[in-house]
């Protein structure tokens, strides 16, 4: 069976697929299709095969898995490595293109992630795949404006207090977030380099650290945040489901999973202008402003791979949480899914 | 103007839904090496070298340093021109022979010794001493040498695709034949040059929307249009001496 992939030059070279991997795709049973270059694929998971007690498989059969990478095909191994690459080449004119791309609405997208959030003050943030840091800046400027307010409202009802002591509850307030805190992981060292060049340049020191990490492995204890998000990263995960699973494990009991990404758009004339816009000015605007029209390309390729609402909230249940559900935004172009962690595994 | 609409979305109606891929996606199945005309190729619709054109002709505008922006203009609106370019080669016994064995000027392909034994004066040294001021140094002016010529990506014909490569990297013998730095006056100067001999459209526009971005005291532009050697005999001829 002759496959086409692009090799690590970036040239393209034949392979031939491994007869062991169609064994591999029929035992497995999970709704694999094959992915032919060119071909819409709904329903396929990233997903390797589990036993019985959901431990991975041995590395020797992984080795001739496969998976998309935008419309292409390439191994799995390759996949993170060209993700790689994509995100080191896009991280500075990363926000200048998200602008361009989505016109400023990804702001109010990601406005609305933190609004359904609703963080309090003390509130434990992972942000995954947060590299340049919108979502871990918008949950501290959040979390400081709560904390001001509950403050005012505390002492507006202490109404017998004299200026002094007023002064001085104001002076001895250090920390003005109120033990909130965010750990901004992500795999990519650029993304994370420019996250930290923006948070010097806007003055964001405090609650706030930058972890190099995978999502599919990442690098804290179980039970240990109260929110988890993941802002249009986790389509680029190599094994969703392991990130998925990660994600459950880091959570506290009570904690809550919040994912905003990309998926299918619901409205039929909107969906169709939305597919020329993308396949025909994305990559453009790309090469025009970033001089990358390749990683444009895999970036609305990569939006057709994911799976619909529907299938992904699926997907999270599966990794055990519990009370999933999805709120479309703009017609279904972005979605946002929850779920909580309710019993402790 | 309905026929003209009609003609600019046909190529995205080739796909109606269904099991193929998304409207708006035509040519993206083809271009994981199963369509690709030369390594490089990105196969666009009409529509979207439209907008490549507009966009790196902007950009170009904007920001002179974005040479890559120039690169796609050229390869976005030349095709019709690069077609005459690569008839006028074929009728031309040197430039057919270069068509055919299609050589390449890099760092790697110049011989660097045999210029540098070529008498005082002679176009070869005058070369050499040219690569010399601006790969070594940068003195201030862009940085340029025969390897950093982006390759073509956008145009959908291999032996074009060659033309309009062919003609940027004799862009630099240009500049030592016609000794202008590589600023942006000198640049501009190339190009009202290369806009006469060639006809490029990426050229004209050059030399005509350049010169915005020269300040007042740069002077104006020196005249380009000199007959000499005509490009495309450098495009076919004496520059393949001086790789082999």
């Amino acid at each position: 069976m002759l496959r086409y992939v692009l090799s690590d030059s970036g040239h393209p070279t034949v392979k031939m697929a491994a007869p062991r991997s169609w064994a591999l795709w029929s035992f497995c049973g999970c709704g694999w299709s094959r992915a032919v270059s060119g071909c819409r694929l709904p329903g396929l998971r990233s997903s390797s095969p589990r036993g019985p007690l959901g431990a991975r498989l041995l590395s020797q059969e992984k080795e001739a898995t496969e998976t998309h990478f935008g419309f292409e095909t390439v191994s799995e191994e390759e996949k993170g490595g060209k993700v790689y690459q994509v995100f080191e080449s896009v991280a500075k004119k990363y926000d200048v293109m998200n602008d361009m791309m989505s016109l400023g609405i990804h702001r109010v997208w990601k406005d609305l992630l933190l609004w359904k959030m609703r963080p309090f003050p003390g509130t434990q943030l992972l942000d995954v795949a947060g590299g340049t840091g919108d979502i871990a800046f918008r949950f501290l400027n959040y979390v400081q404006a709560q904390h001001q307010r509950t403050q005012k409202r505390q002492l507006r009802a202490q109404q017998n207090l004299s200026w002094e002591e007023i002064a001085r509850k104001y002076q001895n307030e250090e920390d003005s977030l109120g033990g909130s805190h965010v750990m901004v992981c992500d795999i990519n060292k650029e993304m994370l380099k420019i996250g930290k060049q923006k948070a010097r340049a806007q003055g964001y020191k405090a609650g706030l650290a930058w972890i190099l990490g995978d999502a599919e492995e990442l690098p804290f204890d179980d039970n240990k945040f109260d929110v988890y998000t993941i802002a249009f990263g986790i389509r680029n995960v190599t094994h969703i489901d392991q990130a998925l699973q990660e994600a459950h494990r880091v959570l506290k009991p009570g904690g809550r999973f919040l994912c905003l990404e990309f998926s299918q758009v619901n409205n039929p004339l909107l969906s169709r202008l939305y597919d020329v816009y993308s396949f025909q000015v994305i990559p453009v605007l790309g090469e025009v402003i970033a001089g990358d029209w390749k990683s444009y390309q895999y970036l609305v390729e990569s939006i057709r791979q994911f799976p619909s609402q529907e299938e992904f909230k699926e997907m999270i249940e599966d990794a055990g949480f519990q009370k999933v559900t999805y709120e479309n935004l703009t017609s279904g172009i972005v979605a946002i899914h929850s779920g909580f962690k309710l019993y402790l595994r | 103007m309905a026929t003209l609409l009609r003609r600019v979305l046909r190529p995205l109606c080739a796909f109606p839904g269904g099991p193929g891929p998304p409207a708006g996606v035509p040519f993206r199945a083809v271009s994981h090496g199963t369509g690709l005309l030369y390594p490089e190729h990105i196969p666009t619709s009409v529509l979207q070298k439209v907008l490549l054109a507009a966009g790196s002709a902007g950009m170009a505008l904007y920001d002179p340093y974005r040479h890559d922006m120039v690169a796609v203009l050229g390869e976005t609106t030349g095709r019709r021109t690069l077609k005459v370019l690569r008839d006028q080669m074929k009728r031309d016994p040197e430039g057919a022979q270069i068509l055919q064995e299609r050589p390449r000027i890099s760092l790697s392909t110049l011989d660097m010794g045999k210029l540098r034994s070529l008498p005082e004066g002679s176009f070869g040294r005058a070369y050499l001493h040219f690569l010399d001021v601006n790969v070594a140094s940068g003195r201030g002016m862009t940085r340029v040498s025969p390897d950093t010529r982006a390759p073509t990506r956008f145009v959908d014909d291999e032996e074009l695709a060659y033309v309009i490569q062919r003609y940027r990297e004799i862009h630099d013998m240009l500049h030592t034949l016609l000794g202008m730095p590589t600023n942006i006056l000198g640049e501009i100067v190339v190009k009202w040059f290369e806009a006469v001999q060639t006809g490029l459209p990426m050229c004209v526009l050059s030399a005509l929307f350049g010169p915005i971005r020269l300040s007042a005291q740069a002077g104006g532009v020196p005249r380009a249009q000199d007959p000499g050697s005509s490009v495309f005999s450098l495009l076919c001829g004496p520059t393949g001496a001086y790789n082999c």
